[in-house]
């Protein structure tokens, strides 16, 4: 192609219109960089979500069918729960089927406000076993829960409020509507934290710890009541290829009756279905808004390419008349579009990498990753749509040139 | 040498479509024009030479009647074989010479070479043939530009000789150049249809008519004098 007297003639073609030239390859560089950068975030958060889903994959969470509005034992009759979470009944099956084949971990959770000191922060609280802590959380700094009075509490949080190991938080139930259980008394409403809990980030067991606080089971039921009545039900499977056979177990044990209600199983694979889905859409939304900047570029290279053609109506005449095939004359204006393309495509490729590293870094935090076959293959898909979108700009204007009559074209000026 | 005619125009006409009506640029116009015949075409503005000269050079062909170029009808031809006829057996030779800019003198003399073999040229024929028309090696690297019009016309010529043609179509060769320049370059196109060429010539100038064989004079779309 190189040695091509058409590919040439094109190249000193844009030689000769520099300036014009590089501002149409612009448009292509800067829609190369759309949609290649916006590729790859999405597939970078994916890519995150999805390893920070598959760190709880063998996780199978059972929850009441219902979603429950406010803590158990609040309000009483008139609470906003249709379900009094998972008995001690339900529980004990649930048991009974996992048995050698898993960790069973009932917890109890809701939302409440934290104060310490003047700073005050909202949250999630979780009352469990202290002996299931370690099962699936990890304690980064101080130790596990020991005494009733005591909490752990999630890296965010704590940095947001600036706990640390040892301060006291006052854990306050009176914006959630008066506790209809009167065990709970204002000394219970104050702990003491015992350790922080590492980041977990999207977790696919909705015990979203970051953001939360840990405590004993007594302190909960106390504070809170519902004793027996669980928000959730996890389960660690031993084994990740079991999941489908214990959860179908499960669900033939405890969902008997359906006039009662039955429980809800779910594990990280159909949230991640649904997060990744999620995803895909943003990243398509995102791609097409990336996509408008090419249309726009392809604007430019078709107006240029047909500046280009009415420029050498003469040159053209030239070239039919002394026994140029019309093929010709529509390749050396293809060659023309595509040594457009290929220049942006080429500068747009190499500032996708650096911008989207950026970008990257900046709104997700981590490169890991970058690098990866999936995210930085926008790069390389970026660089092609760029080059046929300008091939596909210049095909109009080839056609034109090849299809001029010579005589006309001899005669112009 | 055959008796067939090298061009064999028989009773063509054309017609333009105008928005102000029809126009008949040629009217029933039969000419024959043998090989290594030198023909110089007269005639007024609008009298028709320039549609002539499309005609005979097939980048043009009849409303009706018929062209015959080595005995084969123009008009039976597909495009792309009406392209390799001019490319292979005519050579133009230009008032405006019609140099591609973009090309150097040896690349403008190189170009019908590549069209037709597909390949730069590795024989020497685009510099023999700028040589033979005056053009030094130094010449052949300048852009049509930075040539004087005699020597953008000797290129023009240069070009249209290196696929040795049979035809050699000059439409007022010596038009955009002085008359002493104009001489030598009717000296050149002399010499080539001493050679063998078959020169058809178009000009208003009767000094340079004077170099052709014979002279057809039209007017108003018709030939008055053969």
């Amino acid at each position: 192609m190189i040695g091509d007297i058409f590919f040439q003639l094109s190249v000193r073609s844009v030689k000769v219109n520099f300036t014009r030239s590089i501002l149409a390859s612009i448009g292509i560089v800067i829609g190369v960089v759309a949609i290649s950068c916006m590729g790859m975030l999405g597939t970078n958060m994916s890519l995150q979500v999805e390893d920070q889903l598959a760190a709880s994959a063998n996780t199978i969470v059972i929850t009441a069918d219902a979603i429950r509005m406010g803590p158990p034992g609040m309000g009483g009759s008139s609470s906003s729960s249709s379900s009094s979470g998972i008995s001690k009944t339900q529980l004990n099956k649930i048991k009974a089927v996992v048995g050698t084949n898993g960790t069973v971990i009932p917890i109890y959770s809701t939302s409440t406000q934290f104060t310490s000191g003047n700073i005050q922060g909202r949250g999630s609280i979780y009352g469990m076993n202290p002996s299931d802590v370690n099962e699936f959380l990890t304690i980064g700094n101080g130790t596990n829960i020991a005494g009733i009075n005591e909490a752990l509490i999630g890296l965010t949080l704590a940095e947001s409020m600036g706990v640390d190991v040892g301060d006291r938080i006052k854990i306050s139930s009176a914006s959630e509507g008066p506790p209809t259980n009167n065990t709970a008394s204002a000394s219970r409403a104050t702990v003491t934290v015992v350790g922080i809990i590492d980041t977990r980030g999207t977790v696919s067991d909705s015990v979203s710890t970051d953001n939360g606080i840990v405590v004993s089971k007594e302190w909960y039921t106390a504070q809170y009541g519902g004793k027996d009545q669980y928000t959730q039900v996890n389960v660690l499977a031993n084994d990740v290829d079991q999941i489908s056979e214990i959860e179908e177990a499960i669900d033939a044990k405890i969902n008997t009756d359906k006039k009662k209600g039955s429980l809800r199983i779910s594990d990280a694979s159909s949230q991640l279905d649904t997060i990744s889905s999620t995803l895909e859409t943003l990243t398509l939304f995102c791609l097409a808004i990336g996509g408008i900047s090419l249309i726009v570029a392809a604007v430019s290279i078709f107006n240029v390419m047909m500046m280009s053609v009415n420029e050498r109506v003469q040159e053209i005449g030239i070239l039919l008349s002394i026994g140029t095939e019309t093929g010709e004359v529509r390749r050396m204006f293809l060659y023309e579009a595509f040594i457009l393309g290929i220049v942006g495509a080429a500068i747009g490729g190499v500032m996708s990498i650096v911008i989207g590293y950026s970008v990257v870094d900046a709104m997700i935090g981590t490169t890991a990753y970058f690098f990866m076959p999936s995210s930085i293959m926008y790069v390389p898909a970026g660089m092609f749509v760029g080059m046929v979108v300008c091939v596909l700009s210049g095909l109009y204007p080839a056609w034109r040139a090849s299809n001029m009559d010579p005589i006309d074209a001899l005669r112009s000026e | 040498m055959t008796d067939t005619p090298l061009i064999s125009l028989v009773d063509a006409t054309k017609t333009y479509h105008l928005e102000s009506g029809d126009f008949t640029a040629l009217n029933h116009v039969s000419l024959d024009i043998m090989e290594n015949d030198f023909v110089a075409i007269m005639g007024p503005s609008g009298s028709g030479k320039s549609t002539m000269m499309n005609q005979l050079g097939i980048l043009d062909v009849p409303t009706t009647g018929n062209l015959y170029i080595e005995g084969r009808d123009v008009a039976k031809m597909t495009n792309l074989e009406r392209t390799h006829l001019r490319r292979d057996t005519i050579g133009y030779i230009f008032q405006k010479f019609y140099l591609i800019p973009l090309l150097s003198a040896y690349e403008n003399v190189e170009y019908p070479l590549i069209l037709k073999n597909k390949t730069h040229d590795t024989t020497g024929r685009a510099s023999a043939m700028l040589e033979a028309v005056g053009i030094d090696k130094e010449k052949g690297e300048h852009r049509p530009n930075q040539l004087s019009g005699g020597q953008q016309q000797r290129v023009a010529i240069a070009r249209a000789l290196v696929n040795d043609p049979k035809i050699l179509l000059c439409d007022e060769p010596t038009g955009n150049l002085d008359r002493k320049t104009g001489f030598q370059i009717m000296e050149i196109l002399c010499e080539l249809q001493r050679k063998g060429k078959t020169v058809i010539l178009v000009t208003h100038d009767p000094k340079i008519a004077e170099y052709a064989k014979r002279i057809i004079r039209l007017d108003d779309g018709r030939i008055v004098e053969s």
